[in-house]
């Protein structure tokens, strides 16, 4: 998909936006049937957060997917029911945009800063490595994709502390270009300011 | 040691649980062999040749798949193994056909008509076959630690940590995932896959690294690569829901949180038109198959005319299932009506079925029955005594006699002896009363007791 597709469903999405909480918050029901969220910082302009509304295969709900931004706070899912869990203190993941980059902070690694690598992958993905064995992911790069870009290794760069492995992937001139005119979209949409808004789901 | 003795407690305990006795548990099958020829005695099932044969063949189109909403009527006196064919019929079929079981009376129901409950019958006995994303935890089992509570009751605490190739993640445990690691004994070195929706734990084999501990490897131990990669894979399984599964979970008053509480109420058409058109869809894109299964109610003259009638139309929806029906009535009321009809079902119903009658059981079947009832309640018998019991049973009925197994067994057992022989028989035949005699003896004594009526009218059952 090149970065014209995306636009283009941006454009032809059912869009609902309101300003709440200093955040300009917008609904997406694109034309497949997917409905999206995104928040952007009135001020700055960026991103915040960007979540998925996920349907299971039989078409029931199954919650938000973050995709930019902290993640929803989970209620403790009973541990009696599930049966199995990672325990509090395993690595996870969290992304963030900032104006120039891609960033992704995993908290809770520990390890000193030479045992990681991170490498741009040929599949599209970012893989962190550890040398001690310890830690391993493929992140995805759903931003990339969409405008069928790669990664590349000379755009990634990370730095490590309090116990959190920060990752910055520089953006690229094309996806910067794309996220200017997803905006300019959404600065001529009409805003409510406060209330009740209804945002169409089907 | 010390958890492998609570390992083998846990195992004990778990069995017994599942293993009650119920009426037809000593049914594994329909007893044909490869050409659908019954074997006299085989799975269980005992005699009844045409009749099984018949539900061989009936067996056969089901499994086919091709053909949809026939109805099959199991006619015969009480006691001569229809449920017995029926059970029978789902065991061979195996778990991934539905196969749904219910009695004409379960329809009437204050929460919610009958048709509507005949719908979800139906809809439960047809299968969707989907493909479907899951997350798996795969890997080696580094450490597996539980801590028991110093008192002894109360919730365990566990972790178990596993590593692959690249990286290493401590997990919590909830009791139930415990308990299954420790029915599988999972130790540190195995290889392990664990669903994360189902929980199911899978041993793959001990990891090479672990190819020189000799002490705690068997001949037939599967030595396998350390996993590569991430923990937590995505992985296609694939599995059957019934298309009422899918109505109710995509019925939005309840969500799918009704399928736990077993409280669905209705489903509006809207929705199962909605989903007939999606399952339709999925299946032109080859994303889902319709596995067709059996819907079995059992005493169906006790539907009343509006079911019958309902039927008669849903039999003809491509999507209906096989209804196989049993019935111990000769010509009686259909219900409902004041008509009398030949097993209480309407002709037009009937004229659509085809019908498998089943024969009273000779002497010879009847003590093979016996004999491997008293296998399954756990009994052993003289052989005289089990001639004695096949005797009863000719005279009274098969039910009696196998109700008469594990009281002998009992009375057996209190003068501490380990098989039951002719006198324990005899006197539990005097203890409890068979139907026949228990109406002699109310015919004798009939006023003696209150509220005794006419002593010529018959009962009426229907």
């Amino acid at each position: 998909m090149g970065s014209e597709a995306w636009l283009r469903l941006i454009q032809g999405a059912k869009k609902t936006a309101i300003i709440q909480d200093g955040k300009r918050k917008v609904h997406f029901l694109l034309e497949d049937g997917r409905e999206m969220v995104e928040e952007y910082h009135l001020d700055t302009n960026v991103l915040v957060k960007r979540a998925w509304k996920e349907k299971g295969k039989l078409g029931q709900d199954v919650g938000w997917l973050v995709e930019i931004g902290d993640p929803e706070p989970k209620q403790q899912d009973n541990l009696e029911i599930t049966g199995i869990r990672e325990s509090s203190n395993a690595p996870f993941v969290t992304r963030r945009l900032t104006k120039t980059s891609l960033e992704w902070r995993i908290r809770n690694l520990p390890y000193p800063k030479d045992v990681y690598v991170v490498t741009a992958d040929n599949d599209g993905t970012i893989t962190v490595r550890t040398t001690n064995k310890k830690y391993f992911k493929k992140l995805d790069v759903p931003d990339l994709e969409r405008i069928g870009l790669k990664p590349e290794q000379e755009r990634i760069s990370f730095t490590h502390q309090f116990n959190t492995l920060i990752i910055t992937y520089k953006k690229p001139p094309l996806l910067l270009d794309l996220e200017k005119k997803v905006l300019n979209e959404l600065m001529q949409l009409k805003s409510k300011k406060e209330g009740d808004v209804q945002c169409p789901t089907s | 040691m010390a958890s492998a003795a609570a390992a083998k407690v846990q195992e004990v305990r778990e069995i017994t649980r599942i293993e009650r006795i119920g009426a037809h548990s000593h049914i594994r099958g329909l007893g044909l062999d490869d050409s659908l020829e019954p074997r006299n005695v085989s799975q269980g099932m005992v005699g009844q040749l045409m009749a099984r044969r018949a539900t061989g063949v009936v067996l056969e189109m089901i499994k086919d798949g091709k053909i949809a909403g026939r109805a099959v009527l199991l006619a015969g006196q009480p006691g001569t193994g229809k449920t017995a064919i029926a059970m029978g019929l789902a065991q061979a079929l195996g778990l991934d056909t539905p196969f749904t079981s219910m009695a004409g009376s379960e329809i009437y129901s204050l929460e919610m008509s009958k048709t509507e409950a005949l719908t979800q019958a139906i809809r439960k006995s047809i299968g969707v076959r989907i493909k479907e994303e899951t997350e798996i935890i795969e890997g080696e089992v580094v450490e597996i630690q539980v801590d028991r509570p110093a008192t002894g009751v109360g919730a365990k605490v566990g972790k178990l940590t596993l590593k692959t190739t690249e990286m290493e993640t401590i997990y919590d445990l909830g009791n139930k995932m415990i308990d299954s690691l420790m029915k599988e004994k999972v130790q540190a070195g195995d290889v392990i896959t664990i669903d994360k929706a189902t929980g199911k734990i899978n041993r793959l084999g001990r990891s090479f690294t672990r190819a020189r501990d000799y002490d705690a490897t068997g001949s037939q131990t599967r030595f396998v690569q350390c996993p590569e990669g991430e923990l937590q894979k995505r992985k296609e399984v694939v599995h059957t829901v019934t298309l009422h599964e899918v109505d109710v979970i995509n019925s939005r008053t309840h969500g799918f949180l009704a399928l736990f509480s077993g409280d669905t109420g209705e489903i509006k058409s809207e929705v199962r038109d909605q989903i007939n058109a999606k399952v339709a869809e999925w299946r032109e894109e080859g994303k889902a198959e319709i596995v067709p299964g059996v819907l079995f109610i059992d005493e169906v003259h006790m539907l009343d005319i509006e079911c019958f009638s309902f039927l008669n139309r849903a039999l003809e929806n491509e999507m209906a299932p096989v209804v196989i029906m049993a019935t111990n009535r000769g010509i009686t009321r259909i219900r409902g009506t004041n008509y009398k009809s030949p097993h209480g079902i309407p002709i037009d119903l009937l004229d659509r079925m085809i019908i498998v009658p089943t024969t009273p059981y000779q002497e010879k079947e009847l003590k093979e029955i016996l004999k491997i009832r008293c296998e399954e309640e756990d009994c052993e018998m003289a052989d005289d005594a089990l001639t004695v019991l096949t005797r009863i049973a000719l005279e009274t009925s098969l039910r009696y006699a196998i109700q008469l197994i594990t009281t002998a067994s009992l009375v057996s057992r209190k003068r501490k002896s380990t098989e039951v022989n002719i006198e324990d028989v005899k006197r539990v035949y005097s203890l409890f009363l068979d139907e026949n005699r228990s109406s002699q003896f109310l015919k004798e004594y009939q006023e003696d007791f209150m509220f005794n009526e006419l002593p010529e009218q018959a009962m009426d059952v229907s």
